[in-house]
């Protein structure tokens, strides 16, 4: 258990070099270094999808987009080649710190922004469009503000975009927000009928109409804003560079011809560039002040945290031992069938068997609440390295324990229950711990099927404010907090153990 | 009581009980002797179905058993008929004794908690081991263990108890004490089959001894007929 102790040490000290912004990092070029390198390095998410960046349907290779224009354009403006880096969307700032000069992909001009990066004028007006299925009850914006036909509308955003703090700020509508990490997301479980609403920026729904055909676009366009380049504050030169090649290709109505190409309205586009108000930029708070905002956010996610694992475990566990049972006691026909359902299990990524049963089950008609889904994963995907478990510690129960019980006119059912499981529990109980620990940190991986538990909450958190490292301490001491009582209650159990036999 | 009729068992290609044929008595008590690898402890495990074999049968407490497999149904009857005692015991180490002793009552016969529980507690008693119904195995000697065994298989109320080398991994103190036992079953008139190359043990509790040498049945009849006195045994 001290290795356990250890690593949490360990990984504290990693996610503190790895977010820190002093320690090892590689910082982005300033202007003379991108023209000595011959290269403008953008980050985007393609995952983020059309119309801004996404792959090319009718050629896979290529990546395509307004924004991939766009960058050529301002990369020529500066001299150099454009290059391309992918990063998840949510976490692209952060890529400023390594070696991307700028980041050009839907990012909303707020004051946090402005704040914390250097941000360009504007390049693209949006507005947020609310949609819904052509057949559903949803017709208004205004139906919102009461309960729907089952209870409060379920509402889909991207996570951290301009439309997911948009309504979460509205307390005043009957609305469940709930987060995707991908902008289509939400869209196929509008379809699916897992929500009952999406709203997104209205460029995308646009792009989209004609694959989401079951969709319609309720009411106008609310809540607009702009799209900025942003760049690290600490590259001054460049970020005046590319706000300079901007206003150039703004004015020469270049931009209006990339706009027009990706059918993007050019005229009420630049207008709206045109009259662009001056944001004010957001004052930075005290560390008190930070962990009182965040410090509520921060404990209600790791109550999900502990929920999902204190769900999925004993689950898993279930899962697990009867499949060792079936392996070692079952039927002949029914071994091989176990044996490849634990080599599918372990052999397959978490996060996709998630995907699978949040995004593809309710294409068949089963739609899972994205908290059943997701303890529903961990419990099978964690049932097959249980299952491995158990099989050992039944295995290592002697055979005399077997005959002794059957001798006495015990069924083999009889027999498991009463001397042989609880024999193989004792054995495994040490693993079986460390795999909890383990399973209490996959946790995170939840929050791609929208389940906000404390490792998304953190990053959302992070980017928001800016303070990655203040948070991260915090964070990774609230898992700490959690996974050092089951050491210690594992330590305790093991030299009880050591006792008597 | 124990009809065994021409059985014949192989494992790995070689013959390790060869066309044997036994009748035993109820009430008696029979020891199975003979050098070690001469099939004494399979025999002894065919007789509860633990082993199958594979020509040949075996009538045992009123049961038929035939070569091959077995349903679990059958085994389960014959051997709430046909308690087992072991060299090594095996008893369950998580229990404490007295638990050891109310589990089969409990869960095979559906006895009520307060049943198995008196019962339990008297055969106990009947080994000598009354203070220590709340012991773990762990805390007890080899002997100790071995009397609990006893009392576990006798909580069944089996008609007839198998011991596999009841003693063999006991001092000579921990064997009499088990052996007194035994003689205690004797004279309560419990049908037993005893395999032991303890011979002082057949001496005293048998009334009847089969000598298995390389899977045939070498001799049999009364302890004086079959068994050479004190010849190095002990």
């Amino acid at each position: 258990m001290r290795g356990i102790r250890a690593a949490g040490a360990v990984a504290l000290v990693a996610l503190t070099c790895e977010l820190a912004p002093g320690a090892l990092r590689v910082v982005a070029a300033d202007l003379d270094a991108v023209e000595a390198r011959g290269e403008l390095v953008w980050a985007a998410d393609q995952e983020g999808g059309g119309p801004h960046v996404f792959l090319d349907p009718k050629d896979p290779r290529r990546l395509t987009g307004f924004e991939v224009d766009l960058a050529e354009l301002l990369a020529s403006e500066l001299g150099v080649r454009p290059r391309f880096q992918q990063g998840q969307w949510d976490r692209l700032p952060l890529l400023l710190d390594r070696s991307v000069d700028c980041v050009i992909n839907g990012i909303e001009l707020t004051p946090e922004r402005e704040r914390d990066y250097d941000c360009s004028r504007p390049y693209f007006a949006y507005a947020l469009q609310l949609l819904a299925r052509r057949d559903g009850p949803l017709d208004s914006f205004e139906r919102l503000a009461s309960p729907g036909p089952s209870g409060r509308w379920r509402v889909g955003v991207l996570t951290g975009s301009a439309a997911e703090t948009v309504m979460r700020s509205r307390s005043d509508l009957e609305i469940d927000v709930i987060g995707y990490d991908g902008t289509i997301d939400s869209m196929e479980q509008v379809v699916s009928g897992v929500l009952d609403a999406a709203v997104m920026d209205d460029c995308i729904f646009n792009f989209y109409a004609d694959r989401f055909a079951p969709l319609r676009a309720v009411g106008r366009p609310f809540a607009g804003g702009y799209y900025t380049i942003i760049s690290s504050r600490e590259t001054p030169a460049l970020g005046r560079a590319v706000d300079e090649a901007l206003g150039k290709i703004i004015a020469d109505g270049r931009l209006k011809r990339i706009y027009d190409r990706w059918d993007l309205a050019g005229r009420q586009q630049i207008l709206a560039l045109r009259d662009a108000s001056e944001i004010p930029v957001a004052s930075r708070r005290s560390l008190r002040q930070l962990v009182a905002s965040a410090l509520p956010l921060l404990l209600a996610s790791a109550g999900m945290t502990v929920l999902l694992s204190s769900a999925a475990f004993p689950l898993a566990i279930l899962i697990g031992l009867s499949i060792a049972i079936g392996r070692l006691h079952g039927p002949a026909w029914l071994r091989p069938i176990l044996a490849g359902y634990v080599e599918v299990v372990r052999g397959t990524p978490l996060m996709l068997q998630l995907y699978a049963l949040f995004f593809l089950l309710p294409k068949i008609g089963l739609a899972l609440p994205a908290l059943v889904a997701a303890i529903l994963g961990l419990a099978i995907n964690y049932s097959a390295y249980e299952s491995e478990i158990y099989r050992a510690g039944l295995k290592a129960v002697p055979t005399g324990q077997f005959e002794a019980a059957m001798s006495l006119g015990m069924t083999t059912w009889q027999t498991l229950r009463h001397v042989i499981i609880p024999q193989a529990v004792r054995l495994v109980m040490p693993p079986v711990t460390n795999d909890f620990i383990a399973l209490f940190k996959d946790t995170s991986v939840c929050s791609a099927i929208t389940v906000i538990e404390l490792t998304k909450r953190y990053s959302v958190l992070a980017l928001s404010t800016g303070r990655i490292v203040e948070l991260a301490v915090v964070t990774a001491l609230l898992y700490l907090a959690m996974s050092w009582p089951l050491s210690v209650l594992s330590r305790r159990f093991e030299a009880s153990q050591e006792g008597p036999h | 009581m124990i009809e065994v009729v021409a059985l014949s068992k192989n494992r790995g290609g070689k013959r390790v009980l060869e066309d044997l044929s036994l009748s035993l008595a109820e009430g008696g008590v029979t020891a199975v002797v003979g050098p070690s690898g001469g099939g004494k402890s399979t025999l002894l495990r065919c007789l509860n179905g633990l082993e199958p074999f594979d020509a040949g049968g075996i009538l045992i407490a009123g049961h038929q058993l035939t070569p091959g497999g077995h349903p679990h149904a059958l085994l389960e009857r014959i051997r709430r008929d046909v308690g087992m005692v072991f060299q090594q015991f095996n008893l369950f180490p998580q229990m404490t004794a007295l638990e050891n002793v109310m589990l089969a009552p409990r869960v095979v016969s559906r006895l009520s908690a307060a049943e198995a529980r008196s019962r339990a507690v008297g055969l106990l008693e009947r080994v000598g081991l009354d203070g220590f119904a709340q012991a773990r195995p762990a805390t007890l000697s080899g002997g100790q263990q071995q009397r609990v065994a006893i009392a576990r298989a006798l909580a069944m109320q089996p008609r007839v108890i198998l011991f596999d080398e009841p003693t063999s991994a006991l001092d000579p103190a921990m064997s009499s004490e088990v052996l007194e036992v035994i003689l205690d079953l004797a004279r309560g008139g419990q049908t037993m089959v005893v395999v032991t190359h303890d011979h002082a043990l057949a001496q005293r509790a048998a009334t009847h001894v089969v000598e298995l040498v390389a899977g045939r049945i070498q001799r049999q009849g009364s302890p004086a007929e079959v068994l050479i006195p004190a010849v190095g045994s002990g």
